[in-house]
């Protein structure tokens, strides 16, 4: 098996008292969707901020490529190529989609800011992912549905040439159409060659497009199993019960 | 003993071939073409003087290439001068395109189609008064080089006679001739299954490029299916071949279009949905149908739910069926079994555990269709091009430039 681009080992975490992630191993593999299901409080986001930097872990080791890594700070996971999406999508209202794709890197010439070239950069990377939903990229993002404005954080993570790509539940609050729409783009990512990881809670999604489905319950890995080899029902026990059959967490 | 090709038939397939690369690739130098073809310098430049002198390509100066030296130039296809008529003949739609070399649609123009039987004169009619106006809108140096159409049906290879099509409600149709002569461009009219001409499409421009072996599955009222093994369309040999829809997952299920029971399309189809839905009969048909069930059970409708969830168990039975028998590298769902496969993924994938052979679902891709709604028009565009890639400049002096 290759090597994944991502890989946690060991990890704890704990906030004051309470241990919220136990030994937790988890890995992500170039071109491959991982997603990452659990109830909710098993985990999920606290396994993916220690990832992206934003907590500190109490002990474990990361390793992007096959090398042990050191992640103090978002900036660091930002350097390595990691590019988290989050449900509530860091995006500015008052800017056009333009003006957040380059939000504080913007390109410039001279003393202005190369407004044609970040143009034709943000033009090209939209259609480099097939999205012919937005009209015009200056647009103010305050006119975007919901589903236009995953579609500009997500192609955001790709300009950038982000490696690894998490995607906090990204359809979460998405109408079928643009559900639809978002799980294609979740698609084309890892087809051009990106570690994708979907959080998500609806099993059509994680079914739809994943390749790999990690099952955290209560803080700890229950299983990592390839989608193709499972059912739905079998995901569904692993999520509630921590185990299903031979799989899972034994007793 | 059959002697070798002869000079002019190996220029002619070298003129085929590198068009080809044009027409699929979009623009590219002639640096890259003679390392593609693995031909030598002069040869690719005597073939693309032949095919600029013939108005199918030109040459251009790149933009910028950054690099020293001299640049080489880059050969693009005349998308504006040479074009193609599609036609799609659904069983809720009718469309037309005007498609310009290198598979730009140029025009388009769509209309219902009311379910009713189906008068080949009078589809014919609008059919070929929607390309009249088309034609009256372009340039007088342009050039029609081929038409084609995809209907939903079983179409005879050979003669475009449309043999069943019961979701059409027609059998044994002239459609190639009748459209041919309402036409009156004095070119034939190649015609094939509309899933069939959809799985070309999305092998050559879609989601399936580079993937030699796929199958495509196309929902409408009923099931199609296109089967591409090693790089071929697999077409059976009258030409019915890949009629998935009609393979029978429930032997005394549910009554279908072609008078069996239980096939994939009588479990899966639009009806099939709709009635588990208890939607049927409903006034919103086709796409819009599907859509709205699959909305509903999105807000949380039960009985939306459980449809779907049903569709999806017999969606998942009839892929494991066809992976198990073929070991596709891709499987595509398009039209709308692209939000039935969407909104069902779990049923669906759980069927494969179940049963599909491990070996062969190890490394199979699920895709949704690339080119969605425009799969079967942009297939039915590549068929009336497929003559002029096999001998470009037979075809051009003969369409009269």
């Amino acid at each position: 098996m290759t090597t994944p681009l991502l890989e946690v080992r060991g990890i704890d975490k704990s906030f004051g008292p309470v241990q919220v992630l136990h030994d937790v191993a988890f890995s992500a593999h170039a071109g491959e969707v991982t997603a990452l299901v659990g109830d909710n409080g098993a985990g999920k986001s606290t396994l993916v901020k220690c990832v992206g930097g934003i907590y500190p872990i109490d002990s474990g080791d990361i390793l992007f490529d096959g090398k042990p890594v050191q992640v103090h700070g978002p900036r660091d996971a930002g350097t390595l190529g990691i590019e988290i999406v989050y449900q509530d999508l860091a995006l500015c209202d008052n800017l056009d989609i333009v003006q957040n794709m380059f939000l504080g890197r913007e390109r410039r010439r001279g003393l202005v800011l190369d407004e044609a070239s970040m143009e034709e950069m943000a033009q090209e990377t939209l259609s480099g992912l097939s999205v012919r939903t937005v009209k015009s990229i200056r647009q103010q993002v305050s006119s975007l549905s919901g589903g236009q404005r995953q579609t500009v954080a997500i192609a955001k993570a790709v300009l950038w040439n982000s490696k690894v790509v998490i995607l906090d539940e990204p359809t979460a609050a998405l109408g079928v159409a643009q559900t639809a729409q978002v799980l294609e783009l979740v698609r084309r990512l890892a087809d051009k060659g990106l570690a994708v990881v979907l959080i998500s809670h609806n099993m059509n999604d994680v079914f739809a497009v994943s390749d790999r489905i990690a099952a955290l319950y209560l803080g700890r890995m229950a299983a990592r199993v390839k989608t193709a080899d499972v059912t739905h029902a079998q995901v569904v026990e692993l999520i509630t019960s921590g185990r299903s059959g031979d799989l899972g967490i034994m007793p | 003993m059959r002697a070798g090709p002869s000079q002019e038939d190996i220029r002619r397939h070298n003129l085929g071939a590198l068009l080809r690369h044009v027409h699929l690739g979009g623009p590219i130098s002639r640096a890259e073409l003679t390392a593609k073809m693995g031909l030598n310098r002069s040869t690719i430049m005597a073939l693309t003087s032949d095919l600029t002198a013939a108005g199918l390509v030109r040459e251009e100066l790149p933009r910028e290439t950054g690099r020293a030296g001299r640049p080489s130039l880059v050969v693009r296809p005349e998308s504006s001068r040479v074009y193609v008529f599609a036609f799609d003949v659904g069983p809720d739609r009718l469309a037309v395109a005007r498609v310009g070399l290198g598979g730009v649609i140029l025009d388009r123009k769509e209309t219902v189609r009311r379910r009713g039987p189906f008068v080949v004169g009078e589809l014919t009619g609008t059919l070929a008064g929607f390309a009249r106006q088309m034609r009256r809108r372009t340039r007088d140096d342009t050039v029609c080089v081929g038409v084609a159409a995809a209907v939903s049906g079983g179409v005879r290879k050979g003669d475009g006679v449309i043999r069943f099509g019961p979701n059409l409600l027609t059998e044994d149709v002239p459609f190639g001739e009748e459209l041919g002569r309402r036409l009156g461009l004095g070119l034939p009219v190649s015609v094939g299954n509309d899933a069939n001409l959809a799985a070309l499409a999305e092998h050559s421009r879609g989601v399936g490029v580079a993937v030699k072996d796929l199958i495509y599955l196309h929902g409408d009222v009923g099931i199609g299916g296109g089967i591409i093994a090693g790089n071929h369309l697999l077409g059976g040999h009258d030409g019915y071949g890949g009629e998935v829809g009609h393979m029978v997952v429930n032997p005394g299920g549910r009554a279908c279009g072609c008078g069996s029971r239980g096939c994939l399309e009588a479990e899966v189809g639009e009806r099939a949905l709709l009635e588990s839905a208890g939607r049927f009969p409903a006034d919103q048909r086709g796409r819009e149908a599907v859509r709205a069930v699959v909305e509903a059970a999105d807000r949380g409708d039960i009985v939306a739910q459980e449809a779907l969830k049903r569709v999806g168990d017999w969606l998942g039975l009839g892929v494991a069926n066809l992976i198990n028998i073929f070991n596709p590298e891709m499987v595509i769902f398009g039209g709308i079994l692209r939000e039935i496969y969407l909104g069902s993924a779990a049923q669906v994938r759980s069927r494969l555990a179940l049963h599909a052979m491990a070996p062969q679902r190890e490394r199979l891709r699920l895709r949704t269709s690339a080119l969605a709604d425009d799969a079967t028009l942009v297939g039915a565009a590549e068929l009336a091009f497929a003559h002029v890639l096999a001998d470009p400049l037979e075809v051009l002096a003969r369409a009269g430039t």
